[in-house]
């Protein structure tokens, strides 16, 4: 593992990408890993970091061996981040080996956080994929807060989708609890049980309710306008999960007045586990495929038009 | 739902400038999302809520979806007329057909001699079928063709009413239809006609 990590050649911070899921098994680790090595091929270098505490999985998901250094030294404190930095054989593409030689419980405290995300916005490649594990915890709400692109990935069950309105929820209540009284803060949360329970005649809409109560600062929510978060509907086997992206939009806009921008979606594809198994990522073995199609379509739309590079 | 609050464009999800096609596929996708059982409602709205946003879905449609009323709705909308009135489907619809009056009705049947005995017995006539029909038809001098550019039936299913022949023709409930409207249109007693021809046209069909 002599070879040079191929660093940025823009000499600017990355661009930090946040990959999350209400509920596990929607295959995040899958959607990151390729979002990743389809940015590599349209020419960026690309650290995909391993944040799953419970399910580190992506040097598998890369069809990797797992590295020697990972996070458990930074959390020791004896590498920086930058320090365990692993590259692969693929051109432009790094990882962070995630927590996998560790048998106790891996928690993340809010300093190490703290320290952790400029860290994450200071890593030498154009883009740094986060890749969370499930579910709207602390430190994931931070990350997907502290994140440059904001991407929920679900799948086309009801169970997921269901989880990921509750993340959504949790992420726009997570941006508000800071700076809100806790008194204001509680009777938001007061508002949305009512709601959950249906004890209230009119949908609920976040903007509504912070343009009619004082006490919050909606900056956070502003810039959702601009910069929406992201959804990824993954394993579509048909037009109607492909169309449930396009609802699950429609109701964040009627439900929560809420503005999503849907990717698209991802094709349930058996190649997919297949090469899992074979370890070699899909996109690799098969890179001329649909599935491959949308992840590099997915790519360019989120890539700024400047940043696009001619691919030899 | 406080509909003040939306416009129909926001209803639709839409920049006002979106052009006709955009507004057809958002109607699409909105009326997949809400109606059936579709998982991305589940457990935010219930069943009457759903019912309740694709009707307003609907009523959005029908104006934005057509584009006279659609011009109508923006001039009124641009010009701050916000009011639940003015942006009414029906007083939109009533101000349609302001700017199109309908023509004045052209006479449409022809001169015909007037045989009073005739004329006697279609006012008495209450046992109505194909051939009478076609009788009266031809007293009154319009041809098939001339009756079908009329009512915008297809000629094929004239005759085939005229001939009571049921094999060439839709499901009854749609034969009846064109009965009231060729009724009409020899200026019958629409009711009369097409009951008693329904049940002519019942009989020969169960026999």
């Amino acid at each position: 593992m002599e070879r040079v990590i191929e660093e940025s050649k823009s000499g600017r911070r990355p661009q930090m990408w946040v990959t999350a899921s209400g509920k596990g098994g929607v295959g995040k680790t899958f959607v990151s890993s390729s979002l990743a090595i389809s940015l590599t091929k349209l020419g960026h270098s690309v650290i995909v970091v391993d944040l799953d505490p419970t399910g580190a999985n992506v040097h598998t998901a890369l069809g990797q061996n797992p590295a020697d250094v990972n996070l458990r030294h930074w959390f020791e404190g004896n590498k920086s981040l930058q320090e365990i930095v692993t590259p692969t054989p693929l051109p432009r593409l790094s990882f962070i080996q995630g927590l996998w030689d560790l048998w106790s419980p891996a928690n993340i405290s809010s300093e190490q956080l703290k320290r952790l995300i400029p860290e994450l916005k200071s890593l030498r490649a154009d883009y740094v994929i986060v890749d969370l594990g499930p579910g709207a915890v602390e430190t994931h709400l931070e990350l997907f807060r502290a994140a440059d692109e904001r991407i929920v990935i679900t799948s086309p069950e009801p169970t997921s989708i269901e989880k990921t309105y509750r993340f959504l929820e949790a992420h726009i209540c997570w941006t508000l609890k800071d700076t809100a009284r806790p008194d204001v803060f509680n009777a938001l949360l007061g508002t949305l049980r009512d709601h959950r329970n249906r004890k209230m005649k009119k949908p609920f809409s976040f903007r509504q309710y912070l343009k009619e109560n004082d006490g919050f600062s909606v900056d956070h929510f502003e810039s959702l306008g601009e910069k929406p978060i992201r959804l990824i509907v993954n394993s579509s086997r048909s037009q109607a999960n492909i169309d449930l992206g396009h609802s699950i939009r429609s109701v964040c806009c009627k439900y929560y007045d809420l503005s999503l921008d849907y990717l698209g979606a991802i094709d349930f594809d058996n190649a997919v586990w297949q090469s899992i198994k074979n370890r070699e990522p899909v996109l690799i073995s098969q890179p001329f495929t649909p599935l491959a199609g949308q992840f590099v379509s997915i790519c360019k739309h989120l890539i700024a038009p400047s940043e696009l590079r001619a691919v030899g | 739902m406080n509909k003040e609050r939306y416009n129909y464009y926001e209803i639709l999800e839409l920049p006002a400038n979106a052009a006709q096609h955009e507004i057809t596929t958002a109607y699409e996708r909105a009326r997949i999302t809400y109606s059936g059982e579709n998982p991305a409602i589940y457990t935010i709205f219930s069943e009457p809520e759903a019912r309740e946003l694709l009707g307003i879905i609907e009523e959005a449609y029908s104006v934005l979806g057509n584009k006279t009323l659609r011009n109508i709705y923006d001039q009124r909308l641009f010009a701050g007329q916000t009011g639940a009135l003015e942006l009414s489907y029906q007083s939109l619809l009533t101000a349609s057909r302001s700017l199109f009056p309908e023509g004045k009705k052209e006479n449409l049947a022809p001169v015909y001699e007037i045989d009073e005995q005739f004329e006697k017995e279609i006012k008495q006539r209450s046992d109505w079928d194909g051939s009478f029909l076609k009788k009266v038809r031809e007293y009154k001098k319009i041809t098939t063709e001339r009756m079908s550019d009329i009512t915008k039936i297809n000629g094929y299913y004239l005759t085939a009413i005229e001939g009571m022949d049921p094999g060439n023709l839709p499901a009854p409930v749609f034969v009846r239809g064109y009965v009231v409207q060729m009724a009409k249109l020899l200026n019958l007693n629409e009711k009369v006609v097409a009951d008693s021809y329904m049940k002519a046209f019942k009989a020969l069909t169960t026999s």
